[in-house]
């Protein structure tokens, strides 16, 4: 009886034990189980943000490109008059050569697909020094080309090379240099630059600028009129799909 | 509490006088999670302006920006969502802990170094807009409050309403007996 009694004690604590191990067996699969679904949402996240955040390339040519009287510049195919995109930027702003590496391409391919008129409104927002006086030379420097190509390749490498926010930059020999990279042939530039003659008229276009588009900062860019969302603006496919949508409209 | 001499005493007996206190942990993981979630969905939809939030600071060189400004949202995501559903608690706690060390960090270093920049936590991309002034101290005190939070649940990280709990993580009921995460509580048997 006693035997019978211990022996049926020993298979009970032997089925626990069994079934303490399935248990521990099965939370672990289940936490294999819950972590692997938590590295794929997450990658999920990682693989949608990347998307997100991707740059068209240049693929065609540019559209024609016009530098006005006033210093706007105007990327349009001949003809297309709408939807209008503003950027209005400062070389030396930091955000600017974000927007630029991230959806400046977008604005250069709407245009030459014929699909917006794009008008590059560069201004100077900065008061104190040295980003002041580095993107007061900058301006000027572009200002002193009246080829619309030439000052499309010399926004780009202004951007490419912007000078940090604190140190003193754009200076003008390698304004002038930057120019001869960018393809700029007019006999002139170089004295141009140099003279700076053209901070003045700079600065009276950024005033107007300011006080008639009340801007909250740069990058700023408009369709139709209307101040895009950053998060439009620095997500090129949802920038593209907006200006696309204004054309309906 | 009243009587500190016999303390150890009084807190020895603590565990099974003390139903309220996984409530608490439970109300710092959906505060956390709020916020990180919040926080994350916010800035993931658009890296770009996240990468340059982080190049705001200017702290970090041009490839860990990169890294920051892509991951972060996604890390605060995620630790956000097992914070909410109470899964892996204590780790993603540890998570939040670590990044909250982090903000404050950053912002009490461009703050001390003058910088004039939004803290890009909800967005944007780190610049004040015009007439803006900063708001470093606030900042602060939301993300140390938030490391309070982080630090509780690290602590406690039993709580009501958790997965961990349901599916029989954390050792609630029996401990893990490799290097689980069970911190002794085990000897209340």
């Amino acid at each position: 009886m006693s035997k019978r009694t211990s022996e049926a004690a020993k298979a009970r604590i032997a089925a626990q034990r069994e079934a303490l191990r399935k248990q521990d067996q099965r939370r672990r699969v289940t936490m294999i189980a819950t972590i692997a679904v938590v590295v794929v949402v997450a990658a999920a996240f990682v693989v949608w943000s990347v998307r997100q955040g991707a740059s068209e390339k240049v693929t065609g040519g540019l559209a024609a490109v016009t530098v006005q009287e006033d210093g706007t510049v105007v990327m349009a195919q001949p003809g297309v008059t709408t939807p209008v995109v503003d950027v209005y930027e400062d070389f030396q702003c930091p955000a600017c050569k974000q927007f630029e590496e991230t959806s400046g391409a977008t604005l250069k391919n709407l245009a030459a697909e014929g699909k917006a008129k794009v008008a590059y409104h560069v201004i100077t927002i900065f008061t104190q020094e040295p980003t002041k006086s580095n993107s007061l030379r900058a301006a000027s420097a572009a200002r002193c080309i009246t080829d619309g190509r030439q000052w499309v390749a010399f926004h780009d490498k202004l951007y490419k090379n912007q000078p940090s926010e604190t140190s003193s930059g754009f200076s003008v020999d390698q304004l002038i240099s930057w120019g001869k990279e960018a393809g700029v042939t007019s006999s002139g530039f170089d004295d141009c630059v140099r003279k700076q003659g053209n901070v003045q008229a700079h600065q009276t276009y950024t005033q107007q600028v300011m006080s008639t588009q009340k801007l909250g900062g740069t990058p700023t860019i408009k369709i139709n009129g209307k101040e895009l969302d950053s998060t439009t603006a620095f997500v090129p496919s949802a920038l593209r799909d907006a200006v696309i949508n204004a054309a309906k409209s | 509490m009243v009587q500190l001499a016999s303390g150890a005493q009084v807190s020895g007996r603590l565990p099974s006088a003390k139903p309220a206190l996984p409530w608490v942990t439970t109300a710092a993981r959906v505060v956390l999670a709020a916020v990180l979630i919040v926080a994350g969905a916010l800035k993931i939809g658009a890296p770009a302006l996240s990468v340059q939030a982080v190049r705001a600071y200017q702290l970090l060189p041009e490839s860990l920006a990169q890294v920051v400004g892509y991951g972060l949202p996604v890390v605060e995501i995620i630790a956000g969502l097992l914070l909410l559903v109470g899964l892996f608690t204590r780790v993603a706690a540890g998570v939040g802990g670590v990044l909250m060390v982090a903000f404050v960090i950053g912002i009490g270093s461009a703050w001390a170094r003058g910088l004039r920049i939004d803290c890009g936590c909800f967005g944007g991309d780190g610049t004040l807009a015009a007439g803006q002034d900063p708001n470093y101290f606030w900042e602060l005190v939301r993300d140390i409050g938030l490391l309070a939070c982080a630090a509780w649940i690290v602590v406690k990280p039993v709580s009501r309403l958790s997965l961990d709990s349901a599916l029989g993580f954390g050792g609630t009921r029996e401990p893990v007996d490799e290097d689980g995460p069970d911190e002794g509580r085990d000897d209340r048997d």
